[in-house]
């Protein structure tokens, strides 16, 4: 999981009226300039893991940053923006949330841009967003920590802006991270007098990061089981044990939990994931697991000799860390993108995916564009494995993949490269298009110009651009699912889901 | 098959000076391939050839006469035509079975492995061409009946020439073709008639190699010399112009302790699952290699139509 | 692909076109052919237009009134053009279609020759004056010669005693199974040494394969069109002209099929950016409601496909002087970007899936920009049907025998930057421009002569390539 860092250039204006300036650039490397944080009172000590000082490190940064904001009066024309930028490994991810997913009290607070700075007045209702998707549209993503009550934990606030920029990504490590995250919210917790520890922290305490959480990117499948498991576990506490204890036992509990159901989990799968593969084969998989990662490198470091393909997709490109880790390794890797998928399948033996969920009804929960890899790899008559803890099996079922899913900003999609591909098109526009934008300046830095391209497209009626995040892949494609109790056929999820929520 | 068929019926013309008139030469025609099919268990090949023969002496002696010759010229000559070249039509034959092998080896690609029932001299042939190119590497399942009939015997022929150029060459029984089709590129089975549908009747066994292949997306293809065409359109299994007791049940008391599978008790023609024949639908053909291309099974219905209709 | 300067004006179609007209013939197909290899002229309609256009100045300069002469120079310049980009298919395409333009001249003439002489004889088995293509009886073309043929010349011949004989002027046939040859299945029975009147000259109705174009053949061929009074060369030049406007209103006409593939409502999914498509969707958007999900087809033709979806034209805006030309969304079609990985996702909702294509190949299979197999193989796992939009042109007589050969793999630059060169000195990255999707991916073609099966196909290939030219 990567710890990378956090892309956060911050900044406002409320009319596209308003034109960027272009000297709010300059950016600050996070991990040397000091940040302006000094104020915000260190609450949390001794976390022991580096990510979790660093997610602290960035909520402090981001608490006092928004106590900018909240001076200015609200509605205010360009801020000067605190922009923080570390040198990211991947490209920054955020765009401005289109504004039809904003809700009209967030178009005041501050967005977590990149070097953009335009913004655009909401129009609300003006359409119906995402086609069939407009159910999953609910919920704009939180980029900001200003709409969170001040009862959120400053590390939980870090958190959700690493979830929201994809920094911490993936459901096992958004799950670890949470959980890391909430040792030191519990730690933090003292219980108020008259209110019993077992029942005032999960409903008073916790409820607010989750749900803080929560707005930042939907919860997990994996996070919402290991919730279900801590407030099992809150619950139980007996109210006579002292509060120390109460607490320390938690954390304890909580690294247990760790421990046994994704470290343990995690290496008695790599076992037996690595004994499917064998001389001469080819390993594909797609997008970037931990599970599957650690199953390729177990094989190689066992000496078999083999090769691997990593398709990938934009625009998260999971895959490219995945190759570069493998090949760093010493294993041959090949890259594609998903649209030299069937060619990718030709050259493969064995199909490895990473899971986000295993649904009961034995369908596969995954990063979008997984279907599309079994389906092709059933068709050749290649045998798909799927790698997945058993704390990412859940009861929910699914039959396609547009009931529940998770739209992401379709932003994203259009990365700043080909945002500069698209620009000489604009003397061929449409001239209604043309004219409703208005004459942006056409000189400027790239920065502004590529963002004008956004705004062709949200200019243009009728024209939308889709992203979600996950799909799902046919409970026929999949041969097997290795969790830590061993293989199973994915119609057998059911009932492993049952005994290991049973065992708890 | 078909190719002995027609000679036999050119023999049965040349025999019969007398003939003069159209509807008499079918008449005897008639008469002829009648016989020639109640003499054989399965006369789906034979039709093949017969009524092809047929066909064309009706399409050539009804048409109308042409200016300088009247009708008598016109049949004389083609009778001539016919009887002089009876040899001709039995190389051509062989030599379209040449051609397909020619063309089919294309189908052969360097590092493939191919999977055929055998049976067929045109398989055999192709097979062996491939072998005798030197760049083509490729390695061959060889599906083998147990019993000792001509086609096995045929088959092992096969085997052993395609290993004497050294392909590789795994024989199977047809119960392993399931378990061998993961390693199978494509499959390569011959034809006793390729049927108006683009469908084809072939050895018992081979429909359910077409199924299994199909079902594992694996390429599926035939090879036939366009004269195997048959004017047939079988809907089902047991919807064959000929008796086959494939499906025999009994108990103990019809026939003593029949036991199953042995050939001695098996009375009618046909019994024997050497001899039988099942039909392959043409949804399972990926092509029909001929003499002179590779047809969809839909092109084969256009060629039937067009002498038929 | 995607970084390409745009104003400058870069070598390409329309440069290529406009020195067509100073430079000499030799000069401007060693042009041609170097900006085939050098990927300058690329894509199927670009690389047809301008195939036409120096095969019309080749007719044009030619000098002798040989047909055969003709016949070889035109191959021999396919040969060329074909061997220096072997993946534009259409090339090949185009050089065989003004073969048979040839042939069909030279035939016509026979043709009229005989008939003159003749007339009962051939009267029943004419093969059809009129250069249009399908004709309303049963064409004297056999699928059995056409339905694929060798991609190499190893062909075997019959005995070449026979051939000789093909030399010699055959007394005016007795027979009249010669009307009846054309069927092929009865091959058999042919007559060795009797080819007949009709037979002869295209040699379409030669059961067996005996190459009717063998060089003797040719000879009389050329002894024929000496003989006659036939203007051989503007005959030919007429029709590439024809050729010239199916290639302009291909995609019109099969714009016109719009309306009964597509009802109100429908969720249409499409792929890259391709005019034929575009104009078809356009078609339909005149009359009906609908929406459409737009793959972007990353990294290849993803800006173009934004821009087919902005502005209605690929970047580099090809010239289209059409006052109907704007995008779906000017049109009131929603329009929805979608990247590659979600098609599963997006396409249980989907209608019906309308996919572009680089080349079309005899057996119903077809070559389309990267993705477009997941697309069809995806849409088959959920019963949507896959309509393949292509015009004629783009059906190649080529047997398939080995599909990676007709697979264009691209730069790994526009997989992955090459800021990130490190990655790609470790990882093989790996780039395919094409997907072969299976015919029984496919549940409809459209072309500019209607609709069809794809396994009719291999019928609108017969109709129009000659056997003889398939293989260059």
């Amino acid at each position: 999981m990567s710890v990378a860092t956090l892309s956060s250039a911050q900044a406002s204006s409320l009319s596209k009226d308003t034109t960027p300036t272009s000297n709010e650039a300059e950016v600050t490397k996070g991990g040397s300039a000091a940040p302006p944080a000094e104020a915000a009172p260190k609450k949390l000590s001794g976390a022991e893991l580096k990510k979790q000082k660093q997610a602290e490190k960035q909520a402090k940064r981001a608490q006092a940053k928004s106590a900018g904001p909240n001076d200015n009066p609200k509605g205010g024309a360009a801020k000067e923006p605190q922009k923080q930028q570390k040198d990211t490994k991947q490209p920054p991810k955020e765009k401005p949330a289109l504004p039809l997913r904003r809700r009209p009290s967030q178009a005041t607070t501050p967005t977590i841009k990149e070097t953009k700075k335009e913004s655009k007045e909401p129009k609300q209702g003006k359409r119906q967003p995402g086609l069939f998707f407009g159910h999953l549209y609910t919920q704009p993503r939180q980029h900001s920590i200003v709409g969170a009550t001040k009862d959120v934990h400053p590390a939980v606030l870090a958190l959700g802006l690493q979830y929201s920029s994809y920094t911490i990504c993936g459901s096992t490590a958004r799950m670890v991270a949470m959980l890391l995250t909430f040792k030191a919210v519990i730690e933090s917790y003292t219980t108020p007098p008259g209110n019993s520890l077992a029942r005032h922290l999960t409903s008073h305490h916790l409820s607010p990061q989750i749900d803080y959480l929560r707005s930042c990117r939907p919860l997990s499948i994996s996070m919402g089981n290991a919730i279900r498991w801590l407030k099992d576990i809150i619950i139980k506490i007996d109210p006579a044990t002292p509060e120390e204890e109460a607490k320390q036992d938690l954390v304890q509990d909580i690294d247990d939990f760790i421990r046994e159901r994704v470290t343990m989990a995690d290496q008695l799968i790599a076992t037996t994931g690595s004994t499917k593969i064998e001389n001469g084969d080819v390993i594909l998989t797609y997008a970037s697991s931990s599970v599957v990662e650690k199953t390729i490198l177990r094989a190689q470091k066992k000496g078999i000799s083999f090769s691997v393909i990593v398709v990938d997709s934009k625009p998260l490109f999971e895959g490219k860390q995945l190759a570069t880790k493998l090949a760093h390794h010493g294993v041959r890797v090949k890259y594609f993108l998903i649209t030299g998928a069937s060619h990718a399948i030709k050259q493969a033996s064995k199909v490895f995916l990473g899971a986000h969920a295993m649904m009961s009804n034995g369908r596969l929960y995954s990063r979008v564009g997984t279907a599309v890899v079994s389906m092709l790899a059933r068709a050749q008559s290649l045998p798909v494995i799927v790698l997945c803890e058993s704390v990412k099996f859940t009861d929910r079922v699914a039959l396609d993949s547009i009931v529940g899913n998770e739209v992401a900003p379709a932003e994203e999609l259009l990365s700043e490269k080909e945002r500069v591909a698209l620009l000489p098109l604009k003397p061929h526009l449409p001239a209604r298009l043309t004219s409703k934008l208005g004459d942006a300046d056409d000189e400027g830095k790239p920065a502004t110009r590529t963002s004008e391209v956004l705004k062709w497209i949200e200019g243009s009626d009728n024209l939308q651009m889709l992203q979600i995040l996950y799909d799902v892949t046919p409970a026929e494609y999949i041969n097997m699912v290795i969790t830590e109790y061993g293989s199973l056929p994915p119609t057998s999820v059911p009932v492993v889901h049952r005994s290991s929520t049973d065992r708890q | 098959m078909p190719v002995a068929a027609i000679e036999a019926l050119v023999e049965a013309i040349a025999q019969h000076q007398q003939l003069s008139t159209v509807a008499e030469t079918l008449e005897l025609l008639e008469v002829h391939i009648e016989q020639l099919k109640s003499s054989t268990p399965n006369p789906i090949s034979l039709s093949a050839g017969t009524d092809l023969f047929q066909r064309y002496l009706v399409a050539t002696l009804t048409r109308p006469a042409s200016v300088n010759l009247g009708p008598a010229d016109d049949f004389r000559a083609i009778r001539n035509h016919l009887l002089s070249n009876g040899r001709l039509f039995v190389d051509r034959a062989k030599a379209s079975r040449e051609k397909i092998a020619s063309f089919g080896k294309h189908f052969i690609r360097d590092g493939t492995t191919i999977l055929t029932n055998g049976g067929s001299r045109v398989v055999s042939a192709l097979l062996k061409r491939a072998a005798e190119s030197s760049t083509i590497r490729f390695k061959v399942v060889y599906v083998l009946s147990p019993s000792q009939s001509a086609d096995s015997r045929e088959g092992h022929q096969t085997v052993a020439d395609l290993r004497a150029h050294n392909v590789p060459v795994a024989t199977i029984p047809a119960s392993a073709v399931a378990y061998s089709l993961g390693k199978i590129d494509m499959v390569i089975v011959g034809a006793e008639g390729v049927v108006e549908n683009g469908g084809i009747i072939s050895r018992l066994g081979t429909y359910q190699i077409g199924l299994l292949a199909k079902s594992k997306g694996k390429a599926f293809y035939v090879v036939a010399e366009s004269h195997k065409f048959v004017r047939l359109y079988p809907l089902s299994q047991f919807d064959l112009p000929i008796k086959q007791n494939v499906l025999d049940f009994k108990v103990s008391e019809d026939e003593g302790v029949a036991d199953v599978g042995s050939p001695a008790t098996a009375e009618s023609s046909g019994s024997n699952p050497d001899d039988a024949v099942d039909f392959t639908p043409p949804d399972l053909i990926s092509g029909i290699i001929t003499e002179s291309g590779v047809l969809t099974p839909s092109a084969v219905s256009e060629e039937l139509i067009k002498i038929w209709f | 692909m995607a970084q390409a300067a745009v104003t400058v004006v870069t070598p390409g179609l329309s440069s290529f076109l406009k020195s067509l007209k100073t430079t000499p013939v030799e000069p401007s197909v060693e042009h041609f052919i170097s900006l085939l290899k050098r990927r300058q002229i690329r894509n199927s309609r670009p690389c047809a237009i301008a195939t036409t256009a120096l095969l019309l100045r080749v007719v044009g300069e030619f000098k002798s009134r040989d047909a055969a002469k003709l016949v070889e120079r035109v191959r021999d310049i396919g040969r060329r053009l074909t061997s220096a980009q072997p993946r534009e298919v259409v090339v090949g395409n185009i050089v065989r279609r003004v073969l048979g333009l040839i042939r069909e001249v030279v035939n016509d003439n026979i043709d009229s020759d005989t008939n003159a002489t003749n007339s009962d004889l051939v009267s029943s088995s004419q093969p059809h004056q009129d250069r249009p293509h399908l004709s309303s009886t049963i064409s004297s073309f056999s699928p059995l010669k056409h339905a694929a043929t060798e991609p190499t010349n190893a062909t075997i011949h019959e005995p070449l005693s026979e051939s000789t004989e093909f030399s010699k002027r055959p007394p005016l046939s007795t027979h009249p199974t010669s009307a009846h040859m054309g069927h092929s299945l009865f091959g058999l029975f042919l007559h060795p040494d009797t080819p007949s009147v009709s037979n002869t000259p295209t040699g379409q109705h030669s059961p067996t394969g005996k190459g009717s174009l063998t060089p003797l053949n040719l000879e009389r061929l050329a002894d024929i069109s000496k003989s006659t009074t036939m203007d051989l060369k503007g005959e030919v030049m007429d029709g590439i002209r024809e050729l010239q406007d199916e290639l302009d209103q291909s995609d019109e006409l099969i714009a016109a099929n719009a309306l009964d593939h597509i009802h109100s409502n429908e969720i249409i999914l499409t792929h890259t950016a391709s005019t034929s498509v575009q104009k078809f969707l356009l078609a339909a958007a005149r009359k009906r409601k609908f929406a459409v999900v737009h793959v972007e087809t990353h990294p290849h033709d993803h800006t173009d496909t934004y821009g087919m979806v902005l502005t209605g034209r690929k970047r580099h805006g090809e010239a289209v002087e059409d006052e109907d030309w704007k995008p779906l969304i000017a049109a009131g079609i929603e329009v929805y970007v979608i990247p590659d990985s979600h098609v599963f996702a997006i396409m249980s909702r989907v209608n019906k899936v309308i996919l572009a294509t680089h080349t079309v190949l005899a057996n119903g299979g077809l070559v389309a920009a990267a993705g477009a197999a997941m697309i069809a193989r995806a849409a088959k796992e959920h019963r949507t049907p896959v309509v393949v939009v292509s015009g004629v042109y783009k059906l190649s007589p080529v047997y398939p025998f080995d599909l990676d050969e007709l697979i264009e793999y691209g730069d790994a630059g526009s997989v992955v930057p090459f800021e990130e060169g490190g990655f790609v000195e470790k990882v093989d990255v790996e780039n395919p421009l094409y997907d072969y999707v299976p015919a029984d991916l496919v549940d409809l073609y459209i072309t500019n002569l209607g609709g069809h099966a794809p396994s009719f196909l291999y019928r609108i290939v017969a109709d129009h390539y000659h056997a003889d030219d398939v293989t260059l």
